[in-house]
């Protein structure tokens, strides 16, 4: 397990996508920094939560990690690598098990990666015009932590979907369909059911990226904190059991 | 060694293998062969645990691929020149099945010189050649100095030179004692290598012989010249010899000895008395049927 691990980890770093990766992670969040802080008034670049704020758009590592999930299994598919790599390593349940925790590692790298641009970036610019700095309170610690956990959860749902799915192009455009239409229709199909009196309108947050959303711990509209955690992780195994099975059958032809 | 026992495999309509039954002993190099579509690659993937057959086992060194303990160690496969990430190099693609089988990154640089690719190794795979990535395929089967090397049409894509050096490189494989299932539509391409063959066409097992008894039934007719050709001819005939003639050369359906007694003791001078053999390519057509692409 331990060296299809090193495999996974190493076939992410030795193609050009990867570089594109850490590119697109710098830019968001070197944006996304300069733009919170630049368009922010002095008075509020003081605030715990305007720092709590800062570090939240680090979750812009989630996006680049459910891409990774998705393509960390589908590119098999799409190149035939698939075949040598079963040939190394013939259990399948094995290698999609290494390309979640490939995954999971890579996805905190990306999360780290962007905070330490957006708080090399508030460090500098937030010192030059003297305001107070909170980067050690507890709230924004808290956040850094969910921060990281919410790319996790990301990535570990783009291997699920990869899995299932296998063409690289219909998870991607899939995807984001689902997560832009899909679920907003079923949000509103949801509010429109009424058995026997019970509405199904609180259903819709159990949606996946519903979930997600409440997992990333800045809403109070959807599930509790913990509760979209929950439900996401159930999302994570539900799909990735289905997707895991597909694969264990597949004939690699 | 390999056993194949009864294997069947059918992909919707297609009935690819069908009770095909096989074995390929320890220390040969069996060609395996057979027409386009005739289920070669559907019976090596399922040997390595690619596809699951419908019915039937296969065996590789005694149990299931999908069983074997560090497999790259037992087993080395080339399937598909193609299966390579086209953005990763040559190197890293070895790099890459290196770590998942726990073999040292020193290894890498032995197969890529052995297989003669160090020159194009930090290249992207996206521009090699076809004989680049068919080197580079045999580069990964061999990472684990496997016992056992199983190939599905390595030498497609080569030119001349790369099927010659193909050739020698097998027989070193196999000289070193590996066992070696290659696999081809083209029988000359392996007739030179290989100690046994097993044909196969739609699915089902043709012949399995060794080179040496399909060559035996490769004998064709018997190439007669004479000064005195219409009375051999005569003579041929009423032993009820089928006889062909044409450019002053007769064509005897029999073996030479049958001919050349005949000619002796009839005192008919002969001056030429040769074995017309068919090719294997011929004995090959006739076996599958005529068929070679369907």
């Amino acid at each position: 397990m331990t060296a299809s691990i090193r495999s996974e980890l190493l076939k992410i770093r030795t193609t050009r996508g990867w570089y594109g990766y850490l590119a697109v992670v710098v830019l968001l969040a070197g944006l996304a920094a300069a733009g919170d802080i630049g368009s922010s008034e002095d008075f509020r670049r003081s605030l715990v939560e305007f720092q709590v704020g800062l570090v939240d758009a680090g979750g812009i590592a989630a996006l680049l990690a459910i891409i990774l999930g998705i393509t960390v299994v589908t590119s098999e598919f799409r190149h035939g690598t698939i075949t040598p790599t079963l040939l190394a390593a013939p259990l399948r349940e094995r290698v999609v098990g290494a390309k979640a925790v490939a995954t999971l590692l890579v996805s905190l790298v990306f999360t780290l990666l962007a905070l330490v641009v957006i708080v090399a970036i508030a460090l500098v610019w937030l010192s030059i015009i003297d305001a107070e700095l909170h980067f050690t309170d507890r709230d924004v610690l808290v956040r850094t932590a969910q921060v990281f956990l919410l790319s996790v959860l990301w990535g570990l749902l783009g291997v699920s979907i990869g899995t299932i799915v296998q063409s690289q192009v219909a998870a991607l455009v899939g995807t984001l369909i689902w997560i832009f239409l899909g679920e907003t229709l079923l949000i509103g199909l949801f509010g429109l059911i009424d058995v026997g009196g019970v509405d199904f309108e609180g259903a819709a947050d159990y949606l996946p990226f519903q979930a997600l959303d409440a997992a990333d711990g800045t809403t109070d509209e959807l599930l509790s904190y913990w509760k979209g955690v929950a439900v996401s992780l159930v999302w994570i195994a539900a799909i990735g059991a289905a997707g895991t099975e597909r694969m264990r059958r597949r004939d690699i032809t | 060694m390999i056993e194949v026992e009864n294997l069947s495999k059918r992909f919707g309509k297609t009935q690819a293998v069908a009770g095909l039954s096989f074995r390929v002993e320890p220390g040969t190099i069996t060609g395996f062969l057979g027409p386009n579509g005739a289920g070669k690659s559907t019976t090596l993937r399922s040997i390595l645990g690619l596809v699951h057959p419908d019915a039937g086992s296969t065996v590789v060194l005694g149990v299931p691929y999908r069983k074997l303990d560090r497999p790259m160690h037992r087993v080395g496969a080339v399937l598909e020149a193609s299966e390579v990430h086209p953005g990763r190099t040559g190197r890293n693609h070895l790099r890459v099945l290196a770590a998942a089988a726990g073999i040292p990154r020193s290894r890498v640089e032995e197969v890529l010189s052995l297989v003669e690719l160090a020159a194009g190794a930090k290249r992207r795979v996206k521009g090699y050649s076809l004989g680049m990535r068919q080197r580079l395929g045999l580069a990964a089967a061999l990472l684990g100095d496997p016992e056992v090397l199983v190939l599905d049409e390595p030498a497609n894509g080569l030119d001349p030179a790369g099927i010659r050096w193909l050739r020698d490189l097998l027989r070193s494989l196999a000289a070193e004692g590996r066992t070696i299932l290659v696999s081809s539509h083209v029988l000359a391409e392996v007739a030179q290598t290989v100690d046994r063959v097993v044909i196969i066409h739609r699915g089902r097992l043709i012949q399995q012989a060794s080179i040496a008894e399909v060559l035996a039934g490769a004998q064709g007719a018997t190439r007669v010249r004479s000064p005195d050709s219409g009375r051999l001819r005569e003579l041929l005939a009423a032993q009820g010899v089928e006889v062909n003639e044409g450019d002053g050369v007769l064509l005897a359906e029999v073996p030479p000895e049958q001919v050349g007694e005949l000619a002796a003791a009839n005192g008919v001078v002969l001056h030429e008395l040769t074995v017309e053999s068919a090719t294997l390519e011929e004995v090959f057509l006739e076996l599958t049927g005529g068929e070679t692409t369907e």
